[in-house]
């Protein structure tokens, strides 16, 4: 579905991420994740055509994203940051209006989520909160029907009552119907109820493209106890971190790997544990604490 | 093309209703005016002082069509560059250029018949008036500055669409120098003779917003 080979980009002489490749096979909810400024916006701006890369190639569905045919683009469904829509409009004309683009479009489906917000159709965006306008987002890419969704911070703004009915909407939406999803979220509890897969960003790189389930398996948070400080360094160790005698970092490696890395460089510890952790924790653990 | 104009209409309907309203209501003081004068002094005079003093009687609404060309261009385009709302007409299943077009021609429309309104206003009276000659006189002078009208639509229109600021800047030197051109001289009939060439640029310059719409989509930045 989605293709993304060696993509590069600057702002101004800022690197924001360097040869940059991955793929999204169709029928997948793939999540970006990333702290602020690694690139996650910057991605979604490349796919939807928006951004030219310094270089690289982007392809969704084949076409490159620069080149795309117009009709190509009723197959993709894009969600602005902030829910954006056009605020001057009503519920009903916002409907009629994107109704004519899209031959496949299903009047119902947004209705129908519509009547959970409790608003009449008369009503003008502009005048509905911020979780009403998700809705109304959601709602429309729903009649839409595409193939593909892309979704920048679904999440931005919206209460847990919100983001909770979007997370399952979408998840239903896109299982039921076979759809791939390319989204991105600061709120990491949601991206670990509804992703399959996920990229975990950091400065210029991928740090990980893999399914949740194996990611949430394969990692680990250590904590073990030292009387000095603790100067080892080791790839397989993501940001060790010491607080008084306690260490704490994440890995990849099974807790015999762990001490066999630990006593084979000489390093003292005691009471050495093993956690597997949420996802939000495996993110922080892989990019570090601010 | 239906679906774009409609939603340019909800989004616009109530300024051009007023800039309509507007400048309707300044061409008929500047009527009642003449329609003054007439009374008081004859229409003799009036003829007189129009063809002795290169009086039109119209001043009053020389900067009115370039001013409704500024708004029209702002009520319509400051809103979808306002958190970048373009990007929802640009993904549409249609080609950009022609939806970038369509809003355009939708807004030239618009214009083209406040203005024509505005004209037809001025016409019906102004041969109760004076002779065929005199109203000429006064309906050529005035097309220059409705031209600016359309002219200052597509240049604000260019600067609204344009992603930095440091562009949009420049863009605007550029603008108010194309412009000027319109407004050097007061002497009624002096544009005739590049009446066609204001004409031809006024055309030309419609590209430009396209280029500023192709230089948001390459994300260029300041």
């Amino acid at each position: 579905m989605i293709e993304c080979s060696n993509l590069t980009h600057y702002y101004g002489k800022r690197l924001i991420f360097e040869n940059l490749s991955f793929e999204v096979p169709k029928g997948r909810i793939l999540g970006l994740l990333g702290k602020n400024g690694t690139g996650k916006t910057t991605t979604i701006n490349i796919l939807n055509g928006f951004l030219k890369p310094h270089s690289g190639e982007c392809r969704v569905f084949g076409e490159k994203v620069q080149q795309m045919p117009a009709y190509m683009r009723q197959n993709i469904g894009m969600l602005i940051e902030g829910h954006i829509q056009y605020a001057f409009m009503t519920i009903e004309q916002i409907e009629k209006f994107y109704a004519s683009f899209y031959p496949r479009w299903k009047k119902e489906a947004y209705y129908e989520l519509l009547k959970k917000l409790q608003v009449a159709p008369q009503q003008r965006i502009s005048h509905m909160s911020c979780g009403q306008r998700s809705q109304v987002a959601l709602g429309l890419i729903l009649a839409q029907n595409p193939e593909l969704l892309i979704l920048d911070d679904f999440s931005l703004g919206l209460d847990p009552g919100y983001r909770r009915l979007f997370s399952d909407y979408l998840r239903d939406f896109a299982k039921s119907e076979q759809k791939t999803v390319f989204l991105t979220s600061h709120i990491i509890q949601d991206m670990e109820r509804l992703v399959d897969d996920c990229i975990i960003m950091d400065y210029g790189k991928i740090l990980t493209q893999q399914p949740v389930k194996k990611l949430l398996n394969a990692y680990r948070t250590y904590k073990f106890n030292v009387s000095s400080d603790f100067e080892f360094n080791s790839p397989e160790l993501y940001h060790p971190t010491q607080i008084r005698d306690e260490v704490e970092m994440g890995s990849f490696l099974v807790f015999d790997e762990m001490r066999q890395l630990l006593d084979s460089n000489g390093v003292f510890y005691q009471n050495l544990t093993a956690q597997q952790v949420s996802l939000e924790d495996a993110f922080i653990g892989l990019t570090g604490k601010y | 093309m239906k679906a774009l104009f409609y939603k340019e209409w909800i989004k616009t309907r109530w300024f051009f209703l007023a800039a309509a309203l507007v400048s309707l209501t300044l061409c008929e003081y500047c009527l009642l005016n003449i329609s003054r004068i007439t009374e008081l002094k004859g229409a003799v005079h009036v003829w007189e002082v129009m063809l002795t003093r290169d009086a039109i009687f119209i001043q009053l609404i020389r900067f009115v069509p370039f001013l409704i060309g500024i708004l029209a261009s702002l009520v319509q385009f400051v809103p979808e560059m306002q958190q970048k709302r373009i990007k929802l007409t640009l993904h549409l299943p249609y080609s950009q250029n022609k939806s970038i077009g369509t809003m355009l021609l939708f807004g030239i429309l618009l214009l083209t018949i406040i203005f024509f309104l505005n004209f037809l206003f001025l016409i019906v009276y102004l041969n109760q008036v004076f002779a065929l000659e005199l109203v000429s006189r006064i309906i050529l002078t005035a097309f220059v500055w409705y031209l600016a009208g359309f002219l200052s639509y597509l240049l604000t229109t260019w600067i609204c669409l344009e992603p930095t600021w440091k562009r949009r800047m420049i863009n605007l030197l550029i603008a108010v120098a194309l412009l000027r051109v319109f407004f050097l001289s007061e002497t009624p009939e002096v544009y005739n003779t590049f009446l066609p060439f204001m004409v031809l640029y006024t055309v030309i310059v419609s590209i430009l917003p396209l280029w500023s719409v192709q230089r948001f989509k390459d994300g260029t930045q300041d």
